[in-house]
C-alpha cells in the first residue's frame, strides 16, 4: 500500500468550510441581488451589448430608479454609468463602512472556502507529498495575492469621488 | 461522505479491491449520491476559476474608465450566457453545499432522499426564475427583439 501525506490539523478547516459554506450563501442571496436584480444598485443589467457597441464604448442604460438616485446622491450633472451606479454604495460615507465591510467579509470567507476545497481536490488527486506540497503552497499563495488585490480595491474604491 | 472508487469498494462488498497503483485517474462508481458529489466538485472548481478572475478584476474598481469598460464588456452575449451558467453552478453548489451541512450537522441523514428532492425542486426554481433575466436579453438580441 502507498502511504499518503496526513494532515492533522483538517478537523478545524473542515468545520470552516461547512460555517463559511453556510455564510457565504446568505452572503452571495445578498450579492447577487444587489448586483442583478434590484433596480436601483444593480450595475450588470439585463441587456445585451454586442461587440461593435463595446468598442464604441456603449454604456448599459439603467433604469430610472437608478439614475435618480445617482442624480439624488452626485447632483441633477452627475453622468450615469456602472461606475457611478457602485458608488451609490461605495462612495457613500454612511453605507460605504457597511457595504465595505459585507464585502470584505465576503471575500476571505470566499476565497477560504474556494481555497480550501481546491486544496482539497488537488490532495485527492495529487499522489506525492512533494506534488502536493508544491499545489499547496502555490494556491495558498495566490488566495494572499488576491486577498490583497481584493482588500485593496474594496477599502480604495470612492476615495477620490 | 466516505467515497466509494473501484479500489475502496464499501466496506460491506465482499469482492475484492481492485488495486490499479498506477492509475493515474480515480475511477467512480457512480450513483445518485456520487453523481451529486461529482457535480459538486466540478461545479466547485468552475466557481473557483471565476473568483480568481473576479477579484482580479475589482483592480478596475479604482479606475472610473477601465470599471466602465469592464462593466460594458460584461453584456457582451457570451457574458450574458457564462453568467446563467454560472448562477446554474452557484446554485447548484450553495443547495448541495446546505444538504451535506444539514446531514452533517444536523443529523438529516434519515430524510436525505426527501431532502435532495426538495433541494433540487428549490435550486431549478431559483435557476430557471433568476436565469431569465439574462437568457431574455441573450434571445432578444439574437432574434433582434
Amino acid at each position: 500500500m502507498r502511504t499518503y501525506g496526513t494532515n492533522r490539523s483538517n478537523a478545524l478547516n473542515w468545520f470552516l468550510h461547512r460555517i463559511t459554506g453556510t455564510f457565504l450563501i446568505f452572503l452571495l442571496i445578498t450579492h447577487f441581488w444587489v448586483q442583478h436584480y434590484d433596480a436601483q444598485t444593480a450595475t450588470v443589467v439585463a441587456q445585451t451589448l454586442s461587440s461593435e457597441q463595446i468598442e464604441q464604448g456603449v454604456l448599459p442604460e439603467y433604469s430610472s430608479e437608478a439614475r435618480a438616485a445617482v442624480k439624488a446622491k452626485f447632483g441633477p450633472d452627475a453622468t450615469v454609468t456602472p461606475y457611478d451606479v457602485v458608488m451609490l454604495r461605495l462612495a457613500d460615507p454612511v453605507y460605504a463602512v457597511l457595504w465595505k465591510g459585507f464585502n470584505i467579509l465576503f471575500l476571505i470567507f470566499a476565497l477560504h472556502h474556494g481555497f480550501y476545497g481546491l486544496n482539497n481536490i488537488l490532495s485527492d488527486y495529487i499522489r506525492n507529498d512533494m506534488g502536493r506540497l508544491v499545489a499547496r503552497v502555490l494556491s495558498w499563495s495566490l488566495a494572499l495575492v488576491l486577498l490583497v488585490v481584493g482588500l485593496y480595491a474594496v477599502i480604495t474604491a470612492g476615495w477620490t469621488y | 461522505m466516505a467515497v466509494e472508487t473501484l479500489e475502496r469498494p464499501p466496506a460491506e462488498t465482499t469482492e475484492a479491491p481492485v488495486y490499479e497503483d498506477d492509475a493515474r485517474i480515480v475511477r467512480y462508481k457512480i450513483r445518485t449520491g456520487m453523481f451529486a458529489w461529482m457535480a459538486h466538485r466540478l461545479s466547485g472548481i468552475a466557481i473557483v476559476i471565476y473568483l480568481i478572475l473576479h477579484v482580479w478584476g475589482l483592480k478596475a474598481l479604482t479606475d472610473r474608465d477601465a470599471f466602465n469598460a469592464l462593466i460594458a464588456g460584461y453584456h457582451a452575449p457570451i457574458f450574458k450566457i457564462g453568467e446563467f451558467l454560472l448562477l446554474a453552478a452557484v446554485a447548484y453548489h450553495a443547495f448541495n453545499g446546505l444538504r451535506i451541512v444539514l446531514i452533517d450537522f444536523l443529523g438529516w441523514s434519515p430524510k436525505q432522499k426527501r431532502l435532495f428532492w426538495t433541494l433540487a425542486a428549490v435550486t431549478a426554481a431559483i435557476i430557471v426564475i433568476g436565469g431569465y433575466p439574462s437568457i431574455y436579453a441573450v434571445v432578444t438580441y439574437f432574434t433582434g427583439g
